[in-house]
């Protein structure tokens, strides 16, 4: 009994000690359910986002150099292509620019063969023109000539003779 | 000067089940902890304010700490409950005794007139409680994570006298546990209590203060070194022979 009178004087009593108890696994259970398992998971659940987070911001990255690389690939091809449009064009320009003077060279010398011709033409058309006037004249001349009298035939008659038919037409 | 009591005093009975006034503070004590539980979990979010920010931190710094003496995190986690709870439930006992009215109101019993609260640690039944779940839990906790036989074995060794002489003084040390783990907190906080009625019965106004201050810091302390310890049996019970060196 002399140890059940230390716990009566330090006022022990295991109905005490057994509500103590429970009482704190009560609150035990409460906190566990209520606050450290939601406090926990928000960590954890926070915790991931953040890790997801970089993780994909460092994905993005990677992806962006990527991108980035192709873009300036692509740029390098189409600066390539372009030049090597430009360069066929010009070829393009220049054998067409050939061709075309080719042509109008031969225009123009077609043309001048033409208008040579022409004036070649015209030329011995007045030459026979003034041949066949000359003719004409003489044997016009001719006539008054022998219609004179011989005896004063000389130059000068001659061109009086001329100048008549001439004054005569 | 109000009337110092070793033991804490009955104020009603229920059934012949004696409410003490320890017990109805560590009810209410309770109550506040599970009222403060319930608006903290409706509070919970993701994006975190001021005060779950620093809940969140103060469990992250315990986590910490827990993880380092354990050895892994996975541990801690799974401990976090026991000694949170410990922690933050012999805290605030401890505050709640400097609580004005706590002392102050009195209420009338058996023609005694007794306060109506008394702090919770200033109680061994509270403090012996705390003591021997602690030392039960840490032994359940020791046979769950080592094997029940490979934990019985460090207090049960036939192997050699030494092996045995080693065990019972591993099962003395176990009780011992118990006596100190109790008897520390008791008296730390009986020793406040105590303090605290002699100075305000000397001095009422203004001296008290820093001799409070004293209380919320021994309160606090208290309060760690019993999740601590506790934490450090966990420690020791987990751990295989072998593991340690």
């Amino acid at each position: 009994m002399e140890s059940g009178g230390l716990l009566e004087q330090l006022g022990i009593h295991w109905q005490l000690l057994l509500s103590q108890a429970v009482n704190f696994f009560i609150l035990l259970i409460v906190l566990r359910a209520f606050v450290y398992k939601p406090l926990l998971n928000t960590i954890k659940k926070r915790t991931e986002r953040i890790q997801e987070g970089l993780e994909k911001a460092a994905e993005a990255d990677i992806r962006l150099k990527e991108v980035d690389n192709i873009a300036k690939a692509h740029l390098k091809k189409t600066d390539q292509e372009a030049i090597e449009i430009i360069k066929s064009t010009e070829q393009r320009a220049e054998l067409l620019r050939q061709s075309l003077q080719k042509k109008a060279e031969d225009h123009q010398k077609e043309l001048m063969a033409q208008v040579e011709a022409g004036h070649k033409r015209q030329q011995e058309e007045v030459k026979k023109m003034v041949f066949d006037q000359a003719l004409e004249l003489v044997k016009k001349t001719l006539v008054k000539t022998v219609q004179m009298d011989p005896k004063h035939i000389d130059e000068a008659l001659i061109k009086k003779a001329a100048l008549e038919v001439k004054n005569h037409e | 000067m109000e009337e110092i009591s070793l033991k804490a005093q009955e104020i009603f009975n229920i059934g012949g089940f004696g409410i003490t006034n320890s017990l109805a503070s560590t009810l209410v004590v309770s109550l506040v902890l599970i009222a403060g539980a319930l608006i903290i979990r409706r509070n919970i979010r993701l994006v975190p304010g001021t005060f779950q920010a620093a809940i969140e931190m103060a469990s992250e710094q315990l986590l910490e700490l827990m993880s380092s003496m354990l050895g892994s995190m996975k541990k801690a986690e799974q401990y976090f409950p026991l000694i949170a709870t410990i922690f933050i439930f012999i805290m605030a006992s401890n505050f709640s005794g400097i609580l004005p009215g706590v002392g102050s109101l009195l209420v009338e019993h058996g023609g005694h007139e007794v306060s109506l609260f008394r702090s919770p640690a200033a109680d061994l039944n509270f403090t012996l409680a705390f003591a021997i779940i602690s030392v039960i839990t840490t032994n359940v906790i020791g046979m769950m994570a080592v094997g029940t036989f490979h934990h019985i074995g460090k207090f049960l060794n036939f192997k050699s006298p030494i092996g045995f002489f080693i065990g019972i003084l591993e099962i003395i040390s176990e009780f011992a546990k118990i006596i100190s783990l109790s008897f520390r907190l008791f008296g730390n906080v009986f020793a406040g209590e105590v303090l605290l009625t002699i100075v305000a019965f000397l001095a009422p106004y203004v001296v008290p203060l820093p001799f409070l201050g004293l209380e919320i810091f021994v309160g606090f302390i208290q309060a760690f070194v019993f999740a601590m310890l506790t934490l450090v049996s966990i420690s020791l019970h987990t751990t295989l022979h072998g593991e340690e060196h």
